[in-house]
C-alpha cells in the first residue's frame, strides 16, 4: 500500500519502521529517525534538566555550595593524606587531584543515575510516548552541567594554591565533549542492563569503586611504570590523562592521546546505542 | 472469528487536495494485521544473580513468564473525521489498542501507521510534574506532545480560558484538586489541536458542568476534522459523541459499525451472558 515515498508532512509514523533490506541502510535510518525524534522532543530534555537543576540548586541559596562541600572535603582529606604518602607537594597534588576527580564525578554520576533512569520514569513511559533515549540523555546532561559548575567553582577555590589559567585549557570543551560521549555510551549500556536485571546497579557501584582506584587519579600514572598494561586496558585513563594534561600539567596533549580518547568514546557510544536500541521496544514490558 | 475491517469510502491515495492529515494521501490511522503479545514476567526483579544461577544449574525455563495476545490480527482503518467509540469487557484489549495508537506499546507483529499529531488522554495528567506550577506543566506537557515552546506559549491563554484555572497558574500542581488536574490535562490535550485524540475513560472525572464543556469541546475538535478514539463504559456518552463503534473481545475487533448498533449489540450480548 503506502510506501515510504508518500510520507510527507504532517509527519507520518510507521511502527515498526519500514525495513530497509540492507543492514547499513537500516542502521542509518534508525539513527536518522532518532535524531529527528530527539530534535522534536528536545524541549522535554531541556525541561527535565532545568527542573532537576532547579530543585537541586534553587531551593536554598547555598544549594550549589552544599553540593560542593562533598568534593571540597574529599579533596582536602585526600590531599592531606596522599601528598604525605606520596611525598608530593600538597599544592601541586591538590591541583592534579582536582583535574582528575571532577571528571570522575561525571562518569560515576552518569553510570549510577542512568542505571535507574528507565525504572524511575516508569510512570511517564507507560502513559505517554517519549523517545526513551531522552532519559539517559537527561541524566548525562545533568551530570555534565554539574561537572562544568564544579570545575569552575573549585578552580576559583584552588587559585590561591596556584591553579592558574593555561592556554591548554582551551581544549577543555573538546575533552569534556569526548568524555561525555564516553559516559553516555556506558550510561546507555547500564540503563539497558539494569532494567532487565535489577541487581546490575549494585555491580555498577562496586565496579565503579574498583575502577576509580585503578585509574591514576589519586596517584600519578608513573606509579604504573612496571605494569603499563594496566593503563592500556583502562578505557577511562586517556580521558583523565587529557584532563590532567591541560589543567594541572599545562602541556599540550599528544595527538595519539586525543585519537585514543576519540576512538574509545566512539566505540562506547556505538556499543551503548546498539545495546539500547535493540532492547528499546522490550523495555516497557519489563517495568 | 475474522476481524472485520471496514473500508470507508474515503481516500487512500487519491485526494491529495484535502488539507491537514490527508497531505500524505492516507488515513490518519491504519493498522495492518497488528498483534501485540504481552509477556508478563512473574518476577520483575529478575537479577543477574538468578540468571547466573539458572545458567549454572541449567534450568530449562529460567524466567517464569507467561504471555498472552492482548491484540491479535487487528485490521483497522480510521478515516479523517471518524469518532470512534470502543466498547468491550474488561480485558478485551480496548486500552491496549489505545496505547498502541499512542505508540506506548510497540506492535509485536503487523504494521501501525499513524499520520499526524497524537494526543493521548490515556491517564489523566500523564507527564505532569507535581512539583511544577500549572503554567510550567502546560509547557512541559506541550513539549511531551511534540510542540515547540513558542507554539505552546500561544495556547496557554486558551487553556486557562477553558479551565478557568488562571489564578492557580503559579501554584504547584500538587496542590491542585483532582478535578482541576483533570481539567488541565484535558484542556492541554484538546487545545493543541491534535490530529488524533485518544481518550480512555476520562470523561467521568470533573463536575457535571465540566463534562458538558468537555463534550462540546470534543465536538468542536471533530468539526476540525480530527480523529477521536474513545474507550469508555459510559454508553450514553459514546452514543452521543461517536459515529463509529468498535466492539472488542479477547483482543479482536468482533464488530465494527455505527455506534448505536454496536452498543445495542454489545448490551444485548452482555445481558444474554449475565442472564
Amino acid at each position: 500500500m503506502n510506501t515510504r515515498t508518500t510520507s510527507s508532512p504532517p509527519h507520518a509514523e510507521f511502527f515498526p519502521a519500514p525495513r530497509s533490506p540492507a543492514a547499513p541502510a537500516r542502521i542509518l535510518a534508525t539513527i536518522v529517525e532518532d535524531a529527528e525524534q530527539l530534535r522534536r522532543f528536545w524541549p522535554v530534555v531541556q525541561n527535565m534538566v532545568a527542573q532537576e537543576l532547579r530543585v537541586r540548586y534553587q531551593r536554598s541559596v547555598l544549594g550549589f555550595f552544599w553540593t560542593l562541600l562533598n568534593p571540597i572535603l574529599m579533596m582536602a582529606t585526600l590531599t592531606v593524606v596522599f601528598s604525605q604518602l606520596l611525598g608530593d607537594d600538597p599544592k601541586k597534588y591538590a591541583i592534579t587531584l582536582f583535574s582528575g576527580i571532577v571528571p570522575w564525578g561525571l562518569l560515576s554520576g552518569c553510570l549510577t543515575e542512568c542505571a535507574f533512569c528507565i525504572i524511575q520514569n516508569e510512570g511517564l513511559i507507560r502513559k505517554i510516548f517519549l523517545p526513551k533515549l531522552i532519559f539517559p540523555l537527561t541524566r548525562v546532561l545533568i551530570n555534565l552541567v554539574t561537572m562544568v559548575l564544579s570545575f569552575a567553582a573549585l578552580f576559583l577555590l584552588l587559585a590561591p594554591l596556584g591553579a592558574s589559567f593555561k592556554a591548554q585549557m582551551l581544549l577543555l570543551p573538546l575533552i569534556i565533549a569526548l568524555f561525555t560521549v564516553f559516559s553516555l555510551g556506558l550510561g546507555l549500556i547500564v540503563a539497558t542492563m539494569n532494567t532487565f536485571y535489577r541487581d546490575c546497579s549494585h555491580l555498577v557501584t562496586v565496579f565503579l569503586q574498583a575502577w576509580y582506584f585503578a585509574t591514576p587519579i589519586l596517584y600519578p600514572a608513573t606509579r604504573f611504570q612496571n605494569v603499563p598494561w594496566m593503563l592500556a586496558l583502562n578505557p577511562a585513563y586517556p580521558f583523565i590523562r587529557l584532563f590532567q594534561n591541560v589543567i594541572s600539567d599545562g602541556v599540550w596533549p599528544s595527538l595519539t592521546l586525543f585519537l585514543a580518547a576519540a576512538g574509545i568514546a566512539t566505540v562506547s557510544l556505538g556499543v551503548g546505542y546498539a545495546a539500547f536500541k535493540s532492547n528499546e521496544a522490550k523495555l516497557i514490558f519489563r517495568l | 472469528m475474522q476481524p472485520s475491517s471496514r473500508t470507508k469510502p474515503s481516500s487512500s491515495s487519491a485526494s491529495k487536495t484535502q488539507r491537514r492529515v490527508d497531505a500524505s494521501g492516507g488515513n490518519p490511522v491504519e493498522l495492518q494485521d497488528v498483534s501485540l503479545k504481552f509477556v508478563s514476567y512473574h518476577d520483575k526483579q529478575y537479577s543477574l544473580k538468578r540468571a547466573a544461577l539458572d545458567l549454572v544449574l541449567r534450568r530449562v525455563n529460567p524466567m517464569p513468564a507467561s504471555d498472552f495476545w492482548a491484540l491479535s490480527h487487528i485490521n483497522l482503518t480510521i478515516a479523517k473525521g471518524d469518532r470512534v467509540g470502543i466498547v468491550g469487557h474488561n480485558g478485551a484489549g480496548k486500552s491496549t489498542l489505545l496505547r498502541l495508537l499512542a505508540r506506548i506499546y510497540p506492535p509485536t507483529s503487523g504494521l501501525v501507521k499513524i499520520r499526524g499529531n497524537v494526543a493521548p488522554l490515556i491517564e489523566m495528567g500523564a507527564g505532569f510534574n507535581p512539583e511544577l506550577s500549572g503554567l510550567d506543566n502546560i509547557m512541559l506537557n506541550g513539549a511531551m506532545l511534540g510542540l515547540a515552546r513558542k507554539q505552546m506559549a500561544e495556547k496557554v491563554e486558551g487553556i486557562f480560558g477553558f479551565t478557568g484555572l488562571q489564578e492557580f497558574a503559579d501554584l504547584p500542581l500538587k496542590y491542585y484538586s483532582s478535578g482541576m488536574y483533570t481539567r488541565l490535562a484535558f484542556a492541554i490535550a484538546t487545545e493543541i489541536d491534535p490530529d488524533i485524540l485518544l481518550i480512555d475513560e476520562s470523561l467521568g472525572a470533573g463536575d457535571a458542568a465540566f463534562v458538558e464543556k468537555a463534550k462540546a469541546r470534543i465536538r468542536g475538535l471533530l468539526d476540525r476534522s480530527n480523529v477521536v478514539v474513545i474507550v469508555s463504559h459510559d454508553m450514553t456518552s459514546l452514543r452521543e459523541m461517536c459515529t463509529r463503534g468498535l466492539w472488542m473481545n479477547k483482543g479482536q475487533v468482533v464488530a465494527d459499525g455505527p455506534m448505536g448498533e454496536i452498543i445495542d449489540g454489545y448490551l444485548a450480548s452482555s445481558a444474554a451472558q449475565a442472564g
